[in-house]
């Protein structure tokens, strides 16, 4: 399938890369199909851009690589719910955000997708310890920018 | 929106399946216990909004702002300082 993007230009994937979150993601009920689109050569952030919405793309990354104590506490009625019956069968996501020059990362919403099925949901952690805006890695000044 | 005044262990119901129980009232402070369905999520409504607010934020990042991302950690991770 082709899908337009504000970001890509036209892009062609194969349908069976399409990724579906029945409840979309919270602010964005109307959009519930995305696909994971690799940023680079092995890729540790991606592009979650979304199959109807060309502006709508978000960058993710498995949390685990930044935050290596970070475990999402799913109870296994809620993995049943997405048709994962071992934890093994989800992949854990996280949106990246941009403060400045600091990344951060929504360890509170994190995705939880169902690699096999293609479906994924947003999960909203009621843990206080984790937050929206967890620092993950800080840019340097862009010397390359101002040289240019 | 519906107003009703319930004492301690007194409960509401919304539909069939939902259950709120008043367990403990403390000043200003009420806790309540909520009985749902397994697909009703139940969240504290300003953890909710912060990701939603979150979510919107970061659908604003562009690809200039990953591109250089993912150079500065490939530096990193090469050892080569950065």
């Amino acid at each position: 399938m082709i899908i337009q993007t504000s970001r890509f230009g036209e892009i062609e994937v194969d349908d069976t890369r399409v990724i579906r979150f029945p409840k979309g993601l919270l602010g964005f009920p109307r959009y519930r199909e995305y696909v994971l689109i690799e940023s680079g050569d092995e890729a540790t952030f991606w592009w979650l851009q979304s199959v109807d919405m060309p502006e709508l793309a978000f960058v993710v990354t498995d949390p685990s690589l930044f935050v290596p104590t970070y475990q999402v506490p799913l109870r296994r009625d809620q993995l049943a719910d997405l048709g994962i019956n071992e934890p093994e069968d989800a992949q854990v996501f996280v949106i990246v955000n941009k403060q400045d020059n600091l990344l951060t990362g929504n360890l509170q919403g994190p995705l939880i997708i169902h690699v096999a099925k293609r479906m994924g949901e947003q999960m909203v952690l009621s843990d206080r310890r984790f937050t929206t805006r967890v620092p993950l890695v800080e840019l340097p000044t862009p010397v390359e920018a101002m040289s240019a | 929106m519906l107003v009703l005044s319930r004492q301690r262990d007194e409960t509401i119901m919304i539909g069939d399946e939902i259950e709120i129980t008043v367990v403990d009232i403390r000043g200003d402070k009420v806790r309540l216990g909520i009985n749902a369905p397994r697909n009703v999520q139940v969240h504290r409504k300003e953890v909710y909004e912060a990701i939603k607010k979150e979510n919107t934020a970061s659908a604003n990042v562009q690809i200039a702002d990953l591109t250089r991302l993912e150079t500065h950690v490939k530096r990193r991770a090469a050892g080569s300082g950065g």
